[in-house]
Formats: C-alpha cells, sequence, structure tokens
C-alpha cells in the first residue's frame, strides 16, 4: 500500500474494570473510505469506538493515527488531533441552544478561528439547522438531533468522523435522511467510521466493513462482499432482508 | 412604627440578606456542575473574604466596597491555586468522597487558622454610614444591607453573562450538562474545573465582604453559611444561576418572615423548607423541568 491508512488499530484490548471486553481486535481505515462495523448488541462495538476516541483506557495494544500512537491520549487531546467521535445516543448539551452546541464543536484552539466558515458549511449541508439555531438542542425532533450531533462534530473539522449508532432511535424514514447526509458529508471528503445495528444500510454504504463478535473481529471484507455472504444474512439480516 | 410597617421592613431585610446566600449558592452550583461535589468550605472562605475585609478596613483605612475591587482578581488567583494545589488531583478520580473530604478539611483548617489570627471575638467593621439608612416607601433601608442585595444581582448578572457569551462560559455549561460529551468536543476537564472554582472563590469574596460591610463576623459562621447556601441551592435548583440567586432570596425571607411569627425559629423553618423541597420537589422551585427526548 501506498498510503498509510489514517487509522489503524493493532491488536487492542480493552474493557471496564475486570471485565475485558474487547480481544486484539486490529483493524485499518484508508483515508478517505468509509468504514463500517457492525455487530450484534454487546459485541463491543461501542467499547471500541469509545477506546479509539479516548474514553476508555486500553490494556493492550496500540492506536496508530495520522502517523502517531493515541493509545492512552485524553479525550480532549485526541480531537485536537483531528477525530471525532459521535456517541451513542448523541451526547448534545440539551439545555443549551444549537448554535451554542455547533460553536463548542469548534472548542479546539486549533479549529475555533475557522468557527464561522465551518458554521457555514454545516447550516449550507444542513438548511434545518440555520432555521433552528435558537432552538434548545434538547426540544428538537430525534432526527434533527442526531444532525445536529454530526454537525457539532464536524465543527473540529476532523479528519476521521466516527459515529456511532446513528440511526438509533429514529423513524425509518429519518434514517435514511441521517444516511443520505453521512454520505453527503464522506462526498466532501471525510473519512469515515461506521458503527450500526442497521447492518445491511450501513454495508451498503461502506468501502470496507466488520464484523465484530463478543469483542473480537470475525468477519472482513467490502460492504458488497458481506452484504453477500450468506452466514452475515442468516446472523444479522434474517430472511425477510 | 405601625406592625404592618415594621412586618414590610421585616421582609424586606430578609430579601436583602437572602441575596448574599444566593451568591454564595451561585458559587457552590458552578462548583458542583463541574466537580461534581458540594464546595462545604464555601462558608469558611467567605468569612475569610470578610477577614480581609477587616483588616483591610482597620490597618489600610480602605473601604469594604473599594475592597471588594480589590479582592475580586485576587480571589480568582487563590481559587485557581487553590484548585491546582488541592484539588487537581482528587477531581481526577471517579470517587468524588476524596474531594469533598478536602472541602470538609479545608473548612475546618480554616476555621481554626482564622480563630488564631482574628481570636474567637466577633468583629465587625464600622464605617461613618454602617449604622445609616435611607427613608424610602415609608421604610428604612439600611445602606450597607441594600448595597450588598445591589452586589448580590451585579454578580449574578455577570456570571449569567459570562455563561452565556464566553466560549469558556459555554464550555462550563456543557461540562455542567455532560462531562463526557464535553471531553469530546475537546473540553479539558481540568481548565474548566478551575476556571468554575476560582470564580466560586471569587464570590466568596464578594459575599465576604458584603457580610463584614452588614454584620459582625466570626470565625465560626462559615459552616452555618455553607448549609445555608447548600439550601438556598436546593430551593433554586442545581445549574441555574437565577435559580439560586433567587433560592437564597427565598431563604432569607422564610428565615426573617418566620422569625417574627416565632422568635428564635428562623434557622428551624429554614431547615424545614430544605427538607420539604427535597421531599416534594427535589428539581428545585424555580426550574421548568424539560424531558430530554
Amino acid at each position: 500500500m501506498a498510503n498509510p491508512p489514517l487509522l489503524e488499530v493493532r491488536g487492542l484490548s480493552a474493557g471496564y474494570g475486570d471485565s475485558q471486553v474487547l480481544w486484539e481486535v486490529s483493524l485499518s481505515v484508508p483515508r478517505g473510505s468509509l468504514v463500517a462495523i457492525v455487530g450484534a448488541n454487546g459485541a463491543g462495538k461501542s467499547t471500541l469506538l469509545k477506546t479509539v476516541s479516548g474514553l476508555v483506557r486500553p490494556t493492550a495494544g496500540d492506536i496508530v493515527f495520522d502517523g502517531r500512537s493515541i493509545a492512552g491520549m485524553a479525550p480532549q487531546q485526541i480531537v485536537a488531533a483531528g477525530l471525532s467521535h459521535v456517541p451513542e445516543g448523541r451526547g448534545l448539551f440539551t439545555r443549551m441552544t444549537v448554535l451554542e452546541n455547533l460553536q463548542l464543536g469548534a472548542y479546539p484552539t486549533q479549529v475555533r478561528a475557522r468557527m464561522n466558515e465551518s458554521l457555514e458549511r454545516i447550516f449550507e449541508l444542513f438548511p434545518r439547522l440555520a432555521e433552528r439555531r435558537n432552538q434548545r438542542a434538547g426540544l428538537m425532533s430525534g432526527g434533527e438531533q442526531q444532525m445536529l450531533a454530526i454537525g457539532r462534530a464536524v465543527m473540529a473539522c476532523p479528519k476521521l468522523l466516527i459515529l456511532d449508532e446513528p440511526s438509533m432511535g429514529l423513524a425509518p424514514l429519518i434514517v435514511d435522511e441521517v444516511f443520505r447526509f453521512v454520505k453527503k458529508l464522506h462526498a466532501t471528503g471525510v473519512t469515515i467510521v461506521l458503527v450500526e445495528q442497521n447492518i445491511q444500510s450501513a454495508l451498503r454504504l461502506a468501502d470496507r466493513a466488520y464484523v465484530l463478535k463478543t469483542g473480537r473481529v470475525v468477519m472482513q471484507g467490502s460492504g458488497a462482499e458481506l452484504l453477500a455472504n450468506e452466514e452475515i444474512h442468516k446472523a444479522y439480516i434474517g430472511s425477510l432482508g | 412604627m405601625s406592625e404592618l410597617g415594621l412586618i414590610a421592613e421585616l421582609l424586606v431585610n430578609g430579601v436583602l440578606f437572602g441575596a448574599m446566600y444566593g451568591v454564595a449558592a451561585i458559587g457552590l452550583s458552578l462548583i458542583f456542575g463541574t466537580m461534581g461535589i458540594i464546595f462545604l468550605a464555601q462558608g469558611a472562605m467567605i468569612v475569610l473574604g470578610g477577614y480581609a475585609a477587616y483588616w483591610a478596613f482597620r490597618l489600610l483605612d480602605v473601604d469594604p466596597y473599594v475592597m471588594l475591587f480589590l479582592l475580586l482578581p485576587v480571589s480568582l488567583l487563590v481559587g485557581s491555586a487553590m484548585y491546582q494545589l488541592l484539588f487537581r488531583r482528587a477531581a481526577a478520580m471517579q470517587d468524588k468522597n476524596t474531594s469533598l473530604l478536602i472541602a470538609v478539611g479545608l473548612s475546618f483548617m480554616l476555621e481554626s487558622a482564622m480563630s488564631l489570627v482574628w481570636t474567637p471575638d466577633p468583629r465587625s467593621i464600622t464605617t461613618s454610614y454602617t449604622s445609616s439608612s435611607v427613608h424610602f416607601l415609608g421604610m428604612n433601608w439600611s445602606i450597607t444591607r441594600t448595597a450588598g442585595f445591589f452586589v448580590a444581582i451585579a454578580s449574578a448578572l455577570s456570571v449569567t453573562q459570562f455563561l452565556r457569551r464566553t466560549m469558556i462560559g459555554k464550555a462550563v455549561r456543557a461540562t455542567s450538562e455532560d462531562m463526557t460529551s464535553a471531553a469530546l468536543v475537546g473540553i479539558a476537564p481540568h481548565r474548566v474545573n478551575m476556571i468554575a472554582f476560582a470564580i466560586g472563590i471569587a464570590l466568596a469574596g464578594i459575599a465576604g465582604c458584603t457580610l463584614a460591610a452588614t454584620y459582625t463576623i466570626d470565625p465560626y459562621f462559615g459552616f452555618l453559611l455553607s448549609l445555608k447556601a447548600l439550601i438556598a441551592l436546593a430551593l433554586g435548583g442545581l445549574g441555574h444561576v437565577g435559580g439560586a440567586l433567587a433560592g437564597g432570596v427565598l431563604l432569607g425571607l422564610i428565615e426573617s418572615g418566620s422569625s417574627y411569627v416565632f422568635p428564635g425559629w428562623g434557622d428551624a423553618f429554614g431547615y424545614a423548607a430544605f427538607l420539604l423541597v427535597l421531599m416534594f420537589r427535589p428539581q428545585g422551585l424555580f426550574v421548568r423541568t424539560v424531558t430530554k427526548a
């Protein structure tokens, strides 16, 4: 490979206290790609993302982002390095306005000077956030909140955006809208890691995908390959799909 | 004076004094929101601010309201230094009990130190205007109490503007709501903790100056003040500057009102209100409940 990957996770183990959740997970995210991580509930997807963004400390292995190791760094240092994480449940500041949430997205000093540019960019990508800029984030609909959460992460001008279950709790029509938004963002050049339980949609979007099961990578391949895979169908998508 | 005039004056005094509880409560609220502890040394810090004003007046002839402005930058610095020295390590721990114990230890240490330096005898600042008052709306308005009230309003407005307008103020609000999300947008917890703590101490300094300009202080008054600030906070609801101030005013009213009807029972009614609010409206009286979507 001529180009080193933007993110490389090598033999990563992590957990909470005495219970280990991740077992030597390795994966690689090329620059400009959209990588999906799929798997059932409790497979360790969220823990993997939390370890990458610094919320959970790894017990073994390494995380190399943009050419340097970020394993064990504090979350705010990792954001400043260009890796933004939209957590499961969105993690919005619900008592603050839409605009304030977005402004806080540009908190790291390196990107704060570009705040107005970034705001314009996000309002262009998602005009409804511009209309609602003075509304409290907690009073918006679920879909709008998810857009805001993604928009806030984009305010940090990330090289890599990791999204944890952006479709969670949303009606199917809204889910489509969220995925369209993710696609649009990807088209602007942001590398994306997408964790999803909505496996079919995720695999359709993804260049590459990893299947996680009980904290281990059990399968990997291109999105299309996994989508056509018999086992995946049986285990995760079901006969109706 | 008529009975009615007396009641009115009592209630007004309750409001004026309660505003000082409110200032202390705003400080508690900021520190609780970021560091997750009830800073029980807040009252002792207020009394320390009061003694600073007392010394400035006695030794250097500095007016307490001038001292208030001098004390502001000093207390911000002292607060930052205290955070770095005493709380930085404990604040990083998951278990908040260590921070809480440091605050309790600090409170007792300050009490002892103050009683060594200033003796346990009550002290007061007597300026030319301390006992004067202005006749207005058929009532006598004590100059120092009224000034204290306006200082409280000005403090509350300043803190509100800081939290609304500045980036670091927004970061303090964000951290108060969700520490994990705050870290994920790049907010360094120690910086926000330190700033909230420094403002809390500055508010203690302000409250101390106005307190010493109005009443006598003694080294052991602090713990009671911490409790009063905590009650004001419970009445007003956590995380809202206006609510904390309103809670303080309400506590002042309850205390002065009940001590008129049942002399000597002011404190008891204050604590009773505290328990009732915690039992029936734990989010505070002035908070609109927002259901998270």
